[in-house]
């Protein structure tokens, strides 16, 4: 009796073994050759740099709170092409900052602003090239983002 | 294209119309040298336009000002409105054209957005910029 239950159970660890294989080749299968994923839309760079500049505007007014009054305006622009850009790629509104974003040197106010000048022309290029490349529907909304975004390299000289 | 051109053309005349009279209104060196470099690159684009419509209407005979201009506060609204327009008459420009062409709009719908940042800046308007410049105000 204990015998044959033994081997049943050594059976059934066998198999259990055996499903467990069969499912780890099914998963690196699927794994190695997934879905063709969906291209990103050409706009959602912008829609990142947008969440992430309006944080970084909203790290530096933590830390420069005598800041505040000059940038919060800038950071608004940015939520406001954010939700704009969303709405358009039918993407949901990321909440959080695009991981892996540098910190400002925030230790000087001026350098904070240094920063986050910098950090405008780079997505005024970005702005600027998705301008080139958009469709009529878009483009209208791309420049008007670009342009925003040369006023902020003005507004923070 | 000639359509959105034609608008856009007809926003540069009446911004170098517009200098004209910011200009005399203004005292300081700093701000007179400001108001000529941008008439200066009014010329420029109504140059530009004048140059690609193949049948640009003749420039109107004179202009009404919105408002009476008669000192620098008056000259520095006037020319924030003036640049606010011409942000918004390029931004049609855009679907409406390719490659180059495109890149010239928007450089000039740029430009126009930075100088009324800049206008802003001196009349001590808050914010000094637009969410969408360019986009028609309600």
């Amino acid at each position: 009796m204990s015998g044959l239950g033994h081997s049943r159970r050594r059976l059934l660890v066998v198999s259990g073994a055996g499903f467990g294989a069969a499912a780890l080749t099914g998963c690196a299968l699927f794994g190695g050759d997934p879905e063709p994923p969906k291209a990103p839309d050409p706009l959602q760079p912008l829609l990142d740099e947008a969440v992430a500049l309006a944080a970084a505007y909203d790290r530096v007014t933590v830390t420069q709170p005598g800041l505040s009054g000059r940038l919060a305006p800038l950071a608004d622009d940015h939520r406001a092409h954010a939700a704009e850009l969303a709405r358009v790629i039918g993407a949901a509104l990321p909440s959080a900052p695009a991981p892996g974003g540098s910190e400002p040197a925030a230790s000087q106010a001026n350098a904070a602003v240094t920063d986050l000048r910098k950090a405008e022309q780079a997505a005024q290029k970005t702005a600027t090239a998705a301008c080139r490349q958009a469709p009529g529907e878009r483009v209208a909304l791309v420049g008007s983002i670009a342009a925003c975004r040369a006023t902020h390299v003005e507004a923070l000289r | 294209m000639n359509e959105q051109l034609t608008a856009a053309l007809a926003a540069e005349e009446a911004a170098i119309y517009a200098y004209g009279v910011i200009g005399v209104n203004f005292d300081s060196d700093g701000d007179r040298t400001e108001a000529r470099s941008a008439e200066q690159a009014h010329r420029q684009r109504r140059d530009y336009l004048v140059t690609t419509l193949t049948d640009p209407p003749a420039s109107p005979a004179g202009y009404e000002l919105p408002f009476p201009v008669t000192d620098r506060a008056d000259a520095l609204r006037l020319a924030i409105q003036v640049e606010d327009g011409v942000a918004q008459a390029w931004r049609p420009v855009l679907p409406v054209t390719t490659n180059a062409d495109r890149g010239t709009a928007l450089a000039a719908m740029v430009d126009a957005a930075v100088r009324a940042t800049r206008w802003r800046r001196s009349a001590g308007v808050t914010p000094v910029t637009l969410p969408f410049p360019g986009r028609p105000q309600s």
